[in-house]
């Protein structure tokens, strides 16, 4: 491309080319997306087997959430380094996960909170005579878990017009609304088949995506 | 016929980098390079140019041990870019009457 003046029409197509240029130049990889799938649906998955064949783990499979931390770092500084350019959305994008992660370990240290208290409450019902209310927090829990499991799925889907994640979001809230009329057991399948629809699957399609414009 | 457009802008490649750039935050020499197939030397001059204006700032520093140049728009640059735009519209609502 050399200096040289135009018309007002080479002016414009000369915009609108560069700006879809910039446009297609920076695109998820879905890695974060598909770690996170994984590892949530596993963890449920897991929990749903413990509850439902009578068996315990001799570790909180949970804790892998809090692994899996390490390697979503290590993805992210690895992706910033391969980028040449970078997007408004992405600073977006970034701000909203890291908030979304944030958010979920202070709903567990929340809820564990909420839940000792129910068990306080159940044991001085039981110390005054009565029969111990057969009543779990950890029955409703799931709720808020797939609610905050469903904000950053829907902000991504309405920044990136990614419908995908927009069916995934929509499964997340539809599932907080179902755990509260369901079991455990229920509870810990209908969360493993929100993470598979928030974002393991919207993070493989973004995956094949990625690598079908790397060949290109 | 051109005479109240931007001449800073109203050049090919610094529309074309501006046009980049006005869609990013920020973006590496190398990338504004591939993307406007320029040579280096004739982008670097341009991009100084936008640089002199107002219009672009560039950061300079070090990735992994090799030399790295940023640019990003800078708030004056928008404003050039937008009032730009709206005068090729004029001239082209102009020329459609």
């Amino acid at each position: 491309m050399e200096e040289k003046h135009m018309s007002e029409l080479e002016s414009l197509q000369v915009i609108s080319t560069m700006i879809q240029k910039a446009k297609a130049s920076y695109h998820d990889r879905g890695t974060g997306a598909i770690l996170w799938g994984v590892v949530v649906a596993t963890c449920s998955l897991s929990t749903w087997a413990q509850l439902t064949y009578k068996y315990e783990l001799p570790f909180d499979i949970w804790l892998l959430t809090v692994a899996a931390v390490v390697p979503t770092i290590i993805l992210s500084i690895r992706e910033g380094r391969r980028r040449k350019v970078k997007g408004y959305d992405e600073t977006a994008m970034n701000w909203v996960w890291t908030c979304f992660g944030i958010s979920i370990f202070l709903t567990v240290f929340a809820s564990n909170a909420v839940g000792a208290a129910f068990g306080q409450v159940k044991d001085a019902v039981e110390a005054a005579g009565g029969a111990r209310p057969a009543i779990y927090y950890s029955d409703y829990s799931s709720a808020f878990m797939l609610i905050i499991y469903g904000i950053p799925t829907l902000v991504t889907a309405g920044i990136k017009n990614f419908k995908p994640m927009l069916f995934g979001g929509i499964v997340c809230w539809l599932s907080a609304i179902a755990v509260l009329y369901t079991n455990r057991p229920t509870d810990m399948l209908l969360m493993a088949l929100s993470a598979t629809c928030a974002w393991l699957i919207p993070g493989i399609i973004l995956y094949v995506k990625s690598r079908q414009q790397r060949v290109a | 016929m051109f005479k109240d457009l931007d001449p800073i802008l109203h050049s090919q490649l610094r529309l074309a980098v501006m046009s980049l750039l006005i869609s990013v935050r920020e973006a590496e020499f190398t990338f504004l390079k591939e993307k406007t197939n320029a040579t280096a030397g004739n982008l670097s001059v341009q991009i100084n140019k936008l640089k002199d204006a107002g219009y672009i700032e560039v950061k300079k520093q070090f990735k992994d041990n090799y030399p790295q140049t940023l640019c990003s728009i800078t708030e004056a640059g928008i404003t050039a870019f937008e009032k730009y735009v709206r005068d090729l519209q004029s001239y082209l609502q102009t020329g459609a009457a």
